[in-house]
């Protein structure tokens, strides 16, 4: 796994982006609405390499951050200036709110190309990137938020080990979210789906990346990835309440969500 | 797809929050509404979704004492009444559930639990408020029963029952006119409606109604009228302590009165026409 993804890190955003058509952008905005992040959130992101799911939750989180501040400001209509002055300044410090986002990755290169990214498009606080394997990760107990795995779970070799460890991390009451290709039970969209996975991607690997096996790879490990409601008895098993999914584009894509409580 | 799972069996020793029914140490005073009156309700009225009780006990691993634990809705109840206190800031929204969260020690994702737009908050609240309100009404017709208080003649019941039930609001009163468009959506219409006609039908319960006939809808839709449009002018009401509204509800109770003796007026003398007539027609044809 680890080779497969040292080749692919510099043209991952790329391929991403003609694999899916640039649809993978739309799912994981939907992925950061559902999460709704309000500002003081600490989030784990794993496998998050390239920094897609962290950036989005910078930018909702100010966003969040900034309406806040906004409506902070109206209620004081009443007070003095130099008030007004004094506690504008000490939140104008302070545009995320205390949220902060942890990115970690098993793969070096990966986590390089992310750092590359965020001094490109100007992000600069808020980001850790940290070395570690989701099957055992280098923190605390009881220390997230929110911990994210977009497209990264079905990489993992021992999914339950994953699982356990998000659960570890987690702060009481604090969620899982895992953005993942899942199986499409629409017979028609099905074969449609398998005839563009086999036939094209890895054409489109080669081409792109001037790589065809690591993107076979990738095809293949999707279609061995357990089902919806096999992840989700997984994440059951793992310790979290109120476990559900959502499927995405007739099931191309699925969202599970957990808390553990 | 969407899919929610309520799992029959697991080790709950692993869950982190929620509680053993034994540290329970205080009644909820918001727990969903228990008493609900109902007599021979025309359309089949279905309870409010109640919270679910303790589960049964499960033995731990190592031969521990099983003890019951607290349901995940239960849960979601003390966030969402923890919630409340912080709603006048941040109105009734996902951010004041996870300020809740946050008081009981969770961590703010919590508040992922529920919708974004706060409609659980405000159900949550309706609820509460109706069953404070059941709870007042039958202490006070216990005072009746012993003796203690006078029975109050039926326009100055209603009038009190739903000036208790609006004063709930006056803390929130802000932020309601935005609760009450999160009301109406059409998601959350059946609930909203559902805990609407349940307290009409607990306070038309309360002030002695025992009607099982065509009078029942009538009572109902009168009295919904009233307490709604009552309920609207509260939101623009900037009167000392509410003088107008309650002015206003004194108003149309009255009207409502007047409604029903002129019915019934109407009805006796319509009878006494037709008896004239009658009684003409056969004069006339003798």
């Amino acid at each position: 796994v680890y080779q497969v993804f040292e080749s692919v890190a510099k043209k991952y955003d790329v391929m991403n982006d003609s694999m899916t058509l640039g649809i993978h952008r739309v799912w994981k905005d939907i992925l950061m609405h559902k999460m709704n992040p309000s500002p003081g959130t600490l989030l784990l992101d794993v496998a998050g390499g390239t920094g897609d799911i962290a950036f989005r939750f910078i930018n909702y989180v100010s966003s969040v951050r900034e309406r806040q501040l906004q409506r902070k400001l109206k209620h004081r209509q009443n007070l003095s200036w130099q008030e007004i002055f004094e506690s504008y300044q000490k939140d104008k410090f302070n545009s995320l709110g205390d949220s902060r986002v942890v990115v970690c990755d098993i793969n070096r290169e990966m986590l390089k190309v992310g750092k590359q990214k965020a001094q490109h498009l100007g992000y600069s606080e808020g980001l850790s990137w940290v070395l570690g394997n989701a099957e055992e990760l280098p923190f605390d107990n009881d220390k997230f938020d929110v911990y994210t795995i977009a497209f990264g779970i079905r990489n993992v070799t021992r999914i339950d080990l994953a699982l356990q460890e998000a659960y570890r991390v987690l702060k009481p009451g604090g969620r899982f979210l895992c953005l993942e290709f899942s199986h499409v039970s629409n017979p028609l969209l099905s074969r449609l789906y398998d005839l563009y996975s086999f036939q094209v991607i890895p054409v489109l690997g080669e081409v792109i990346a001037g790589d065809w096996k690591s993107y076979q790879y990738l095809v293949e490990s999707i279609r061995r990835f357990p089902p919806q409601e096999e992840l989700k008895a997984m994440i059951e098993d793992a310790g979290f309440f109120k476990v559900d999914y959502e499927n995405l584009n007739f099931g191309i894509v699925a969202i599970h969500s957990g808390f553990k409580l | 797809v969407r899919c929610q799972h309520y799992p029959p069996l697991r080790a709950l020793q692993a869950s982190a929050v929620l509680r053993r029914a034994s540290d329970e140490h205080k009644k909820e005073p918001f727990t969903s509404s228990s008493q609900q009156h109902f007599e021979s309700p025309p359309a089949g009225h279905q309870p409010e979704q109640e919270p679910q009780g303790p589960r049964p006990s499960y033995t731990g691993q190592g031969g521990q004492e099983s003890e019951d634990y607290e349901s995940e809705e239960q849960l979601q109840h003390r966030i969402l009444t923890a919630a409340l206190e912080f709603v006048p800031e941040h109105g009734w929204t996902a951010e004041a559930i996870a300020e809740g969260a946050k008081t009981l020690g969770l961590s703010v994702a919590a508040a992922g639990m529920f919708h974004s737009d706060g409609s659980e908050l405000i159900l949550h609240f309706v609820s509460g408020c109706n069953a404070k309100l059941s709870k007042l009404l039958e202490k006070e017709q216990k005072l009746v029963q012993l003796g203690e208080a006078e029975k109050k003649p039926i326009d100055e019941f209603l009038r009190h029952a739903v000036e208790a039930r609006l004063r709930m609001l006056i803390p929130y009163i802000e932020k309601w006119p935005q609760a009450l468009s999160v009301l109406l959506l059409p998601r959350n219409i059946p609930s909203s409606l559902n805990l609407l006609t349940s307290m009409i039908d607990d306070i038309w319960h309360y002030a002695g109604d025992q009607s099982t006939d065509f009078n029942w809808y009538t009572r109902r839709a009168v009295l919904t009228g009233i307490y709604n449009t009552t309920e609207l002018v509260m939101m623009q009401d900037s009167s000392p302590d509410f003088e107008d509204t309650w002015r206003f509800l004194e108003n149309r109770v009255a009207d409502a009165m007047t409604m029903s003796s002129t019915a019934s007026q109407v009805q006796s003398t319509g009878e006494a026409v037709v008896q004239g007539l009658m009684g003409a027609a056969v004069t006339v044809s003798n």
